[in-house]
């Protein structure tokens, strides 16, 4: 609980930081040279129209009144509502960004348990060695590799967007199989690199768990090895694991905006991207807002669920 | 034997070797990075292709592939054609190159571009990584030292900050500002200090009530010399380590942000420049895209090794 309150302060700061940060700003909303056919006054009266030409504080006051009431305002370049184009956006964020942490996960714990759970010793080489160079590769070298290769040179695979352009006359599984066969690559992109940084984790944790004394205990019981790895030793390696969830989520959201640009995914990464470079000022607040609120609720989550799965932090933290 | 002590000096050795390469870009690059003697026939050369220059006249300069003399002149491949030359044509012998790494689309020699490429984006990386360590050592010090509602206020601070989306930063501050070097290292420096800040501060609530800090403090020593003298100096290695790994992270950074655009304005070669260049060209000149991805992997790869050699070979990668 005492979490969950703390939380208000950190959003209002993160709300005013960015707030001041748009301020600073040399340029003014609409400020750009008129074209041909302009009014001279145009630009003025679209401030006027958006409410960008009233003081500092009282814009800072509706702002906040605004994001508590759920109202986001207007975009100054789409002329359509902040909250309708982010939750469309979002929605295509979370399923490739939702995606790629769950195959990040999945893929970086097993690899990981391989690694440390190996007999031999050429097995742990394999996977610790592939894990450190692919962690090391930038997730947008991986994305114009793999493009070129399994999309151009291949043509096994969609080279960006999201949907093909018959989509809409498709059926209902046609489409959603169009959907995963372009979801594919940005998803590798994106959390290849991760998971091998996760095996590498996975694999030092996983061999300080199995070094214990009661995981020598349970094999002197007779509990088979593989089931000693997956019962006692993934059980140790969870909470650090959980860990590394709520630090992954930051790392994502930043990675999935380049990502974004490269595959035109339209999702909040390029939303946001777009709205920067046209100055559109409510929908960077609202942007950064969402994606602030969303770090910071994976990090309350990471912290519940391990409190969850581990009595010694549920009891330090009242 | 043999097996693991190599592997202790293999990624520090790649590392000095890197910085070195880059440092000597200068010195070590065959051609300046934007040298165009013949768009038309040295656009695309593959890895390892030997060519002759042929100086026309004063101003004018052909590159020509597989050479050969023939009866009182030259002949040579340029742009896919068959050409021939008169050697009573030429003032001077042909002179030859060789390119290493292949050529791009405009004739630039990729093994010059990518020395000097690396020379910039470490160049800025490490400038951005110092800046990040004198700022988290700043304030995760007086934060830690401080202590009472300096302290709250600070962290509280900290945590605002870790909270807003790094890229979102830059892609405000790119906007903000013209995107220019300086931008670009004080932009990484001042969104990757916030996690060095907090270590930072446990390390120094935890010595500041041990008589490290108070046998100084009480023979009268300043709060400066105690944290220069007495406290920083128990720290180093978590801060070499942690400087380290931001080194590695604002490689990647760096990089990315080039790629979309934001980075240092050209003429200034960086690695994610390089990869954003060679993009558009990928189906026919694969190395242009290569190179910098492969040097920009190998550099990380030579840090975080070097980093966890020097924290011990138990601890586990930093995903920070």
């Amino acid at each position: 609980m005492r979490r969950l309150v703390a939380i208000l302060p950190l959003a209002l700061g993160v709300l005013t930081v960015v707030f001041l940060l748009l301020e600073v700003l040399p340029g003014r909303p609409f400020g750009l040279e008129p074209g041909t056919g302009v009014r001279p006054g145009a630009a003025d009266d679209l401030r006027r129209i958006f409410a960008a030409d009233r003081p500092l504080v009282e814009r800072y006051l509706d702002w906040l009144r605004g994001f508590l009431t759920g109202d986001l305002g207007i975009s100054f370049a789409y002329r359509r509502p902040v909250g309708a184009l982010i939750s469309e956006a979002a929605g295509n964020t979370v399923t490739l960004a939702g995606l790629a942490l769950a195959m990040q996960f999945l893929l970086g714990t097993a690899a990981g348990t391989a690694a440390a759970a190996a007999d031999r010793k050429s097995i742990d080489r394999l996977i610790t060695g592939t894990s450190s160079v692919l962690y090391s590769v930038p997730s947008f070298w991986l994305a114009v590799v793999l493009v070129s290769l399994v999309s151009v040179r291949l043509g096994w695979l969609p080279v960006s967007q999201m949907r093909s352009l018959d989509a809409a006359e498709l059926g209902p599984w046609p489409r959603l199989v169009d959907v995963l066969r372009h979801l594919v690559l940005p998803c590798l992109s994106l959390a290849l690199p991760a998971a091998a940084g996760i095996a590498l984790y996975v694999r030092d944790e996983m061999r300080a768990t199995l070094a214990r004394g009661f995981i020598q205990a349970a094999r002197a019981r007779g509990t088979p090895r593989a089931g000693v790895v997956l019962r006692h030793g993934l059980a140790g390696v969870l909470r650090p694991v959980i860990t590394l969830f709520g630090l992954a989520v930051p790392g994502l959201l930043g990675g999935s905006v380049v990502i974004e640009v490269l595959f035109a995914w339209p999702g909040m990464g390029r939303l946001a991207y777009q709205a920067v470079l046209s100055r559109d000022e409510p929908l960077v607040l609202g942007c950064t807002w969402v994606a602030s609120l969303a770090v910071i609720a994976s990090s309350l989550a990471a912290d519940l669920l391990a409190a969850a799965v581990d009595p010694r932090v549920r009891e330090a933290t009242p | 034997m043999r097996g693991p002590r190599l592997r202790i000096a293999a990624g520090p050795a790649a590392l000095v070797l890197i910085l070195l390469l880059a440092a000597a870009a200068p010195w070590l690059a065959p051609r300046p990075p934007d040298l165009q003697e013949d768009v038309a026939g040295a656009r695309y050369l593959a890895p390892f292709t030997r060519a002759v220059a042929l100086q026309i006249d004063a101003d004018h300069v052909r590159i020509g592939t597989s050479p050969r003399p023939t009866a009182g002149g030259w002949e040579y491949t340029r742009a896919g054609r068959r050409e021939r030359v008169d050697a009573t044509d030429l003032p001077e012998p042909p002179s030859p190159r060789f390119y290493l790494l292949g050529t791009d689309g405009l004739g630039w020699d990729l093994a010059s571009r990518l020395l000097y490429g690396a020379r910039h984006s470490v160049g800025i990386a490490a400038l951005g990584a110092l800046l990040a360590l004198l700022l988290g050592v700043g304030v995760g010090s007086a934060a830690g030292l401080a202590g009472g509602w300096a302290d709250a206020l600070l962290m509280r601070g900290v945590d605002v900050l870790r909270s807003v989306p790094r890229l979102l930063v830059y892609l405000l501050c790119a906007t903000l500002f013209r995107p220019s070097t300086v931008l670009l290292v004080l932009v990484l420096g001042a969104t990757t200090w916030t996690e060095l800040a907090r270590l930072v501060r446990i390390e120094m609530l935890a010595l500041r009530r041990s008589d490290l800090a108070s046998a100084p403090r009480a023979s009268g020593a300043s709060p400066a010399r105690i944290l220069g003298r007495h406290l920083l100096p128990q720290i180093a290695p978590l801060l070499v380590v942690s400087a380290a790994l931001r080194f590695a992270d604002t490689v990647l950074l760096e990089s990315a942000l080039s790629l979309l655009g934001l980075g240092s304005p050209p003429p200034a070669v960086s690695l994610g420049g390089l990869i954003a260049s060679g993009r558009e060209a990928l189906a026919e000149a694969w190395w242009i895209v290569a190179w910098p991805g492969a040097l920009i992997s190998l550099l990380v790869v030579a840090l975080r090794s070097t980093a966890s050699r020097l924290v011990g070979a138990s601890d586990p990668p930093s995903l920070a």
